[in-house]
């Protein structure tokens, strides 16, 4: 009655013994798209604004498309908050909160496709992720939802019933896994603020900051999910993101050309 | 009396046509606010399929062990079946560490790796299907959970794969490359957003001893730990994912489960009856 055995060095160590070099790295991970830009397009902050937020940011991306090679991830909005708030009365947990949440990013996306169709939007379902190369390499822009697909598997949030890992979540893992050349936030607020600038206006802007000093700030309201903060320490990769206001014309362009325009958070 | 709504169904331009919003008590918030998700708390969720069962069944301690091991062991399940409900999970095992080990060795990120070890877990449930089709098996993707309730209800017995489909999405780790929410984890995050009655995983070992007992067979064993004790006691090995106990440690529903030795007759089918006869982590 032994197990039928694969003779590999891990074949007969549980994955889960803490201290074995099953689990130490070995050898360097490779990037898998090292020249794509992640691009997440803010879901309350951006699309909700409709034509006016939209259009003139889109056309910067078509502009940019010659130089760049750049994926669009979508975030929810306030459907998603509206959704939210009737699931949380119904009394849902957050694994089906997080499945509700996901069909808003994915009319998100599907928007933008219609949008982008004429300049090469491609939208690309999760498992077609193989195309992606195909797409990037023939000029075209994907576009993708940005929740992460745990939806029912998604963890129980650990304060309150809000789906922890969200688009931002999606998008930063995203750009981390392909080892991607950029990810940045495009959102309608210049950065990362001691408060909510909607909120208090005297709110103090904060153009760089490490993940652990934000982490040991432990601010009460934050522009970008918890959960990319406990995730950046692990990466590989993407061990900064900026996060710019999409709204002022030119600053997404500086953004992908490198430049500091807003507020950039980086892993130390 | 419904007291007043928190949501309506109003949209409004915000300032003259900045945003779109709908109202509600999250409009306009970043959702990170601190009071605002301590507000979202409450531990009567809705009650999805409380009278299940979910069994995960181990992909190394049994389905690699072939016939010898689930032979036995499916016939005890068919028999409770026949009182119980019950949703089988299953696991990986020998070829899922096997990808990891590969894929490690080429370079690949976590993301791929979980993308890939979904698919041996897959495998395993396709070969528990086929042998217990005859008894009214049903292999049921993740995206057709809908359905459970008929399939229980005429009485099947669904199958589902319990590698969470976290695929490139799955988070790094701190050390190594080896995906963190593996088949034991999504079995976990399944009883608890399903509210199922109760989580049982079928291994090879009694439960949860404090030493290892095949390097000492006197090691005392654990009938029953405080998941935080668990994880303070920092074990070297554990016959479960560690982040099944960061899930439990969290859980509104689920708030226990059960090691059981689905090599041993009838451990199981007690298990089902609520006998505690492995090793029970509760919260």
């Amino acid at each position: 009655m032994e197990p039928k055995k694969i003779g590999t060095v891990y074949s007969g160590l549980s994955l889960n013994q803490a201290d074995t070099a099953y689990f130490d790295d070995q050898g360097e991970e490779i990037s898998i798209m090292p020249s794509v830009n992640v691009i997440k397009i803010g879901g309350q902050s951006i699309m909700d604004r409709g034509r006016s937020g939209l259009y003139p940011l889109l056309d910067e991306i078509v502009a940019n498309k010659s130089t760049h090679k750049m994926i669009l991830g979508t975030g929810g909005g306030t459907r998603s908050r509206h959704v939210y708030s009737v699931a949380m009365d119904l009394g849902m947990p957050t694994g089906v909160i997080a499945r509700l949440g996901t069909l808003i990013s994915h009319q998100n996306a599907k928007i933008l496709h219609m949008l982008m169709c004429k300049h090469g939007g491609v939208f690309v379902l999760r498992d077609s992720f193989e195309h992606l190369a195909l797409y990037l390499h023939a000029g075209c822009i994907p576009i993708i939802e940005g929740m992460p697909p745990y939806e029912i598997y998604e963890r129980p949030a650990r304060g309150g019933r809000i789906p922890e890992s969200r688009t931002d979540t999606g998008i930063y893992l995203l750009g981390e896994v392909l080892g991607a050349r950029s990810v940045i936030f495009a959102k309608d607020e210049d950065g990362l603020y001691t408060e909510d600038p909607k909120k208090n206006p005297k709110a103090e802007f904060i153009p760089k900051i490490s993940v652990s000093e934000l982490i040991r700030r432990d601010l009460n309201d934050l522009v970008v999910e918890r959960k990319v903060l406990e995730l950046m320490q692990n990466a590989r990769h993407v061990r900064q993101l900026q996060i710019i206001n999409a709204l002022k014309p030119g600053t997404l362009t500086r953004a992908l050309n490198g430049e500091h325009v807003g507020t950039i958070i980086y892993a130390d | 009396m419904v007291e007043s709504s928190k949501h309506t169904s109003e949209l409004f331009w915000e300032d003259g046509r900045s945003r779109l919003h709908i109202r509600s008590r999250f409009m306009m918030e970043s959702l990170q606010d601190k009071a605002l998700i301590q507000s979202t708390y409450t531990d009567k969720e809705v009650q999805i399929l409380p009278d299940t069962h979910l069994v995960h069944l181990g992909g190394a301690s049994i389905i690699d062990r072939g016939r010898a091991a689930l032979e036995p062991l499916l016939e005890e399940i068919v028999a409770a079946r026949k009182r119980q409900q019950i949703v089988l999970s299953v696991g990986g095992g020998a070829r899922e560490r096997h990808t990891y080990a590969l894929g490690i060795d080429l370079g690949l990120p976590t993301g791929g790796l979980a993308t890939l070890g979904w698919m041996i877990c897959e495998q395993n449930a396709v070969m528990l299907y086929h042998l217990l089709a005859r008894h009214r098996a049903i292999q049921v993707p993740y995206l057709h959970f809908e359905m459970l309730p008929v399939y229980l209800r005429e009485g099947s017995l669904p199958i589902v794969m319990s590698m969470p489909n976290y695929f490139l999405w799955e988070h790094p780790s701190r050390r190594g490359r080896v995906p963190m929410h593996r088949p034991d984890t999504g079995a976990m995050l399944l009883a608890e957003v399903l509210t199922t009655r109760s989580c049982i995983y079928v291994k090879d070992v009694d439960g949860l001893y404090a030493e290892d007992p095949k390097k000492n067979p006197s090691a005392e064993f654990i009938s029953r730990i405080k998941v935080a004790e668990l994880a303070e006691r920092n074990l070297n090995d554990l016959p479960i994912e560690r982040a099944v106990l960061e899930v439990l440690q969290v859980a509104r529903n689920r708030k226990e489960i059960q090691i059981v030795n689905g090599l041993k007759p009838g451990a199981l089918t007690r298990a089902l009856d609520g006998e505690p006869v492995g090793t029970v982590i509760h919260q």
